[in-house]
């Protein structure tokens, strides 16, 4: 075994550049694979982790306790292996804007303490409610750099009562909005009685937890069960922020294993090939065929160990920084990390899939005879490619040009490995162009929803500060009414559009949670949401509603559904016939226009504090003067510019552009590895041809055009897969996202646009080209042909 | 058949390589006509001279002037059009391109200079005929044989029309019956004019082609005699 290391050793310090290469092509790689494994296991593990953690509930059910005893309650345990509760259930109205969101209805539980068999919570600050008017507020732990809302002033007004925050907890399962003690939700006459359950069976589907479900509640009275919700739903919504950048991850990754396997496979064969003499040479030294396999494997090998340790550092290292980003503030409070079978995928798993990659090639190298070996480097070439260097010899083209045109059909199995390189390259680089097209559509589509200013009169506590600013003066309340506000707006100059939005969680019947709804007024069919809209039609009637994707999923929904909105003793039935992408800011809402509220609540006084306007001005307005105007006319009605780029579109145009750059220098590599390889073979021919007078600008351009084929031929086949890999991927993270995507979001290809693509591959074959055609011109004919 | 215009002039011509003297004080002329074969043992610095002559190489001291060119003046670009216009080279393993059949070898040369493709191929032809190898101008390398090759190799160092030919072991790797071959051809060359100068071990070569006669030990010039040919 030694006479294999000496020889692999001395093999690797002679092939010091294909060596480099190798290692740094795997390093790239499994930089990029560990980073896409990591946020796959990360859009999952950490919320598995965090839910055993507190005995989250695989179900939540809530009963009429006009049809249900607790103690029919209690008794009902098929299948279940640890239950909570029966805990007194109310929803009441929260007033004005609070750390809970928007004012509007709460779920509030009576329990008497946080821990328990299920749902364990987790109370990171202060203590639980123990006296009549103490409540404390379901919010996640923002952490250790953030000391969360203070308690000293917290006071939330429930039904029209204060009650002091004593507590914040934090229930991963989303069991409450709020808690108070058992007595205290006796006195609220608790309308709903909340179970939360936690099965032996199987929970891995929502259709099992129901399955179980079910089965606790078959013996209960009919109607018992109002509203159930299995912890899959909220596992969803956690999973959603995360889960949008996996399929881009993933595809990059897969596009980055790829080329490093075909770079791989290149350069071994092409090791294998130019190192036919070494071989004779090894083989009549003794060595058997099976040791020289073992030499080129261990070649490549030491290279590969010294790239995937390397890579798997770099992207553990850049993995955290993601997860962070995509986890903070989900209440997640397990420790985030890349999982050991991420290294063991990064440390084996790629070594494990270069040698294998390389072991198709050095076979070949088995199966030579010493006298076939060092006669090889020798042999005439002959077929298809002389056939077409002789056809090309009689082009009206300068020789060095049809002589390069020529070349990569010399050695067609290593070019078409290059052409695979540079294709990938390609195809990463069409797919991240399409990926940042599509990105800024979709921020220009809510940018044009979202209309230029966004305006929201103060409630006389809070204000809204541009950034970079300082309050000037404390916040004022308006004396205007929220329509007194609109007709302000609508009368300032440069407006064009302006949309009144009042958003409100409205009980729906069949639903166990409120439903949000965005009640709007004035110029919102002409905003530009109907440029969001995936599927249906614009409303066009008072009992029609669109509703964003999200609800859609998370709902179940589908165009010609309906929903009954209950508020106050009315109910009011509303008809889908629309779904956008998504809505206006904050949290998701369907469209109701602003007579459905009218209808419910005829008397319901909204203060204009309550309510968002967006502004849309006449082509060519001024903004800032508009805004400036606003504020002049009503210090106390904030306006403010909404044209913003989201962090999640600079993220994820930034990450795409970084790994684009990475494979293409990957791919830019492989490229390199061939005319290094090439010339290495061709020295005696290179030779050659500079004794009888060619120039090394003229050497320089037949290795650049030899390679210009490549990049033609990659840039042509990879367009095509870039734009399917676009139509495909950017629609399955938007589901990972749980929304839904305008189609024209993916029309963003142009002929301008895809030659610049095609000319992707030539600039990624002529940068890898480039060093070693310079090197090729270089070469000294004396001692070339001297050692020939 | 000899004029009194000097093709290559040396001068004092040194070559190293790190420790190794390949050439040690070298000065020599070569006539327009001439025909001139260097000698000597291996390692006595034979090629080395001839790479100088050849600009495939440069002196480490001292001129090499061919055609009143200072080859070490020249940058890598003008060497390159130097060689292409000035000489023609002949090597022992012939040097043609395998993917190339033979006629396609020839006429690289001058379409390097950019002469069309048409009348390249028309110069080729004629200089294959006159080699007697016209009928296999279509055949690949591999499957002419060494006298053949060699013949290939000799049409394609013509084909620019060069002051000098350069010829390094010319029969080295052939049989005797294509050996002999090739020496003609080398002696008819001569007799119609072209200058030449051989780098050979083979004394029949030397005494049968070259006018004078040069011989290298050591890197030097221990020897020069002049031929009478018949």
């Amino acid at each position: 075994m030694s006479a294999v290391w000496r020889a692999s050793r001395a093999a690797v310090k002679r092939r010091r550049v294909q060596t480099f290469v190798i290692g740094l092509v795997v390093l790239l790689s499994t930089t990029t694979i560990v980073v896409a494994l990591a946020l796959l296991q990360a859009s999952s593990a950490p919320f598995d982790k965090a839910f055993a953690k507190q005995l989250g509930p695989h179900a939540i059910a809530v009963y009429d306790p006009a049809k249900v005893t607790d103690a029919q309650l209690t008794g009902a345990r098929t299948g279940v292996t640890a239950a909570a509760g029966p805990f007194g259930q109310v929803t009441l109205d929260v007033s004005g804007i609070s750390v809970l969101g928007p004012p509007g209805p709460k779920t509030v539980v009576g329990r008497a303490d946080p821990g328990g068999p299920v749902d364990r919570l987790d109370l990171w600050k202060g203590r639980w409610p123990a006296a009549p008017d103490e409540v404390a507020l379901n919010l996640a732990d923002p952490g250790p750099d953030d000391e969360g809302p203070p308690l000293d002033s917290g006071e939330i007004t429930f039904g029209g009562k204060r009650y002091t925050v004593v507590g914040w907890a934090h229930s991963l399962s989303q069991t409450a909005d709020a808690w108070v003690t058992p007595a205290q939700m006796t006195a609220l006459h608790p309308t709903s009685t909340q179970m939360l359950y936690r099965f032996g069976g199987d929970v891995s589907t929502k259709t099992a937890v129901n399955t179980d479900l079910a089965a606790v509640t078959a013996g209960l009275p009919q109607g018992a069960l109002i509203a159930e919700q299995p912890y899959l739903v909220v596992k969803e919504e956690v999973a959603e922020d995360i889960g949008v950048y996996v399929p881009f991850l993933a595809t990059f990754g897969v596009l980055g294993l790829i080329v490093a396997v075909v770079i791989v496979g290149n350069v071994i064969s092409g090791a294998v090939v130019s190192g036919f003499r070494h071989i004779g040479i090894l083989m009549t030294l003794g060595f058997t065929p099976r040791q020289v396999v073992a030499v080129y494997l261990v070649m490549v090998l030491v290279p590969t160990v010294v790239g995937c340790v390397v890579g798997t550092i770099t992207g553990t290292l850049a993995a955290q920084p993601l997860l962070s980003e995509g986890f903070q503030g989900l209440g997640l409070d397990v420790g985030i990390n890349v999982g050991v079978w991420i290294w063991v995928a990064g440390l084996v798993g790629v070594p494990a899939l270069v040698a294998l990659a390389a072991f198709v090639p050095a076979v070949r190298a088995h199966g030579l005879s010493p006298a076939q070996a060092i006669s090889a480097g020798t042999s005439p070439r002959t077929g298809h490619g002389t056939r077409i260097q002789r056809r090309l010899a009689g082009v009206g083209l300068p020789r060095p040009v049809t002589l390069g045109l020529g070349m990569p059909f010399a050695r067609p199995g290593r070019t078409l490995f290059t052409v695979v390189a540079v294709l990938l390259g390609v195809t990463t680089v069409t797919f991240a162009t399409g990926l940042a097209d599509s990105l800024t559509r979709i921020s220009t589509l809510e940018d044009q929803a979202s209309g230029q200013i966004g305006v929201r009169p103060s409630d006389g506590q809070m204000r809204i500060i541009r950034e970079g600013q300082s309050p000037t003066a404390p916040p004022a309340r308006t004396s205007r009414t929220e329509a007194q506000v609109e007709q302000l707006l609508r009368g300032l100059p440069g407006a064009a559009r302006v949309t009144a939005i009042y958003s409100l969680p409205v009980p729906t019947v069949g639903h166990m949670q409120p439903l949000n709804v965005n009640f709007v007024r004035g110029d919102y069919s002409s905003m530009g949401y109907q440029g969001e809209l995936t599927a249906g039609r614009w409303m066009t009637a008072a009992d029609q509603t669109v509703v964003p994707s999200a609800i859609m999923r998370e709902r179940g929904l589908k165009v010609g559904d309906k929903l009954t909105m209950a508020l106050g003793g009315r109910q009011a039935a509303l008809t889908v016939v629309g779904e956008t992408m998504d809505g206006p800011s904050g949290p998701p809402g369907i469209f109701a226009d602003w007579r459905v509220l009218t209808d419910l609540a005829p008397d319901r006084v909204v203060r204009p504090d309550e309510v968002y306007f967006q502004v849309q001005l006449e082509a060519g307005g001024d903004v800032a003067a508009y805004v400036t105007a606003v504020m002049a006319a009503d210090p106390a009605v904030e306006a403010w510019d909404t044209a913003r780029v989201s962090d999640f579109e600079i993220t994820v145009i930034g990450f795409s552009s970084v790994l684009s750059l990475l494979l293409s220098v990957v791919a830019a590599l492989g490229v390199f590895n061939t005319v290094v390889l090439n010339v290495r073979e061709r020295r005696r021919d290179l030779g050659m041809l500079k004794s009888i007078g060619m120039t090394p600008r003229q050497v320089v351009t037949m290795v650049l055009t030899s390679m210009t084929v490549v990049g033609v031929a990659g840039g042509v086949l990879g367009i095509p897969i870039g734009i399917v890999a676009h139509r495909y991927i950017l629609p399955a993270a938007a589901d990972a996202a749980r929304v839904a995507i305008p189609h024209a979001v993916l029309e963003v290809w142009q002929a301008p646009m895809l030659a610049l693509m095609a000319l992707a591959g030539v600039v990624i074959a002529l940068l890898g080209a480039l060093l070693p055609a310079r090197g090729a011109a270089r070469l000294t004919i004396a001692e070339v042909l001297h050692n020939e | 058949m000899t004029t009194d215009t000097c093709v290559v002039r040396l001068d004092d011509v040194r070559k190293e390589y790190g420790d190794t003297t390949a050439l040690d004080g070298v000065s020599l002329e070569i006539r327009t006509g001439e025909a001139v074969a260097v000698m000597g043992p291996s390692g006595c610095g034979k090629s080395t001279l001839l790479n100088m002559i050849a600009g495939l190489d440069r002196p480490t001291s001292g001129s090499v002037r061919v055609h009143d060119e200072d080859l070490g003046r020249l940058n890598e670009t003008k060497l390159a059009l130097f060689r292409r216009h000035r000489i023609g080279m002949i090597f022992q393993f012939f040097n043609l391109l395998d993917d190339l059949p033979a006629l396609e070898n020839v006429t690289l040369a001058a379409q390097l200079t950019g002469t069309k493709a048409g009348p390249a191929r028309k110069r080729a032809m004629e200089l294959l005929d006159e080699l007697g190898i016209a009928d296999r101008r279509n055949a690949y390398p591999a499957t002419l044989s060494g006298g053949e090759r060699q013949r290939v190799a000799v049409a394609r160092a013509l084909m620019n029309r060069p002051a000098l030919l350069l010829a390094d072991e010319p029969t080295g790797a052939l049989d005797s019956r294509a050996g002999e071959q090739v020496m003609d051809l080398l002696l008819d060359l001569n007799q119609i004019g072209q200058t030449l100068l051989i780098v050979t071990h083979d004394e029949r070569l030397a005494t049968r082609c070259a006018s004078r006669v040069v011989e290298l030990a050591d890197g030097q010039i221990t020897h020069e005699r002049t031929l009478e040919r018949a």
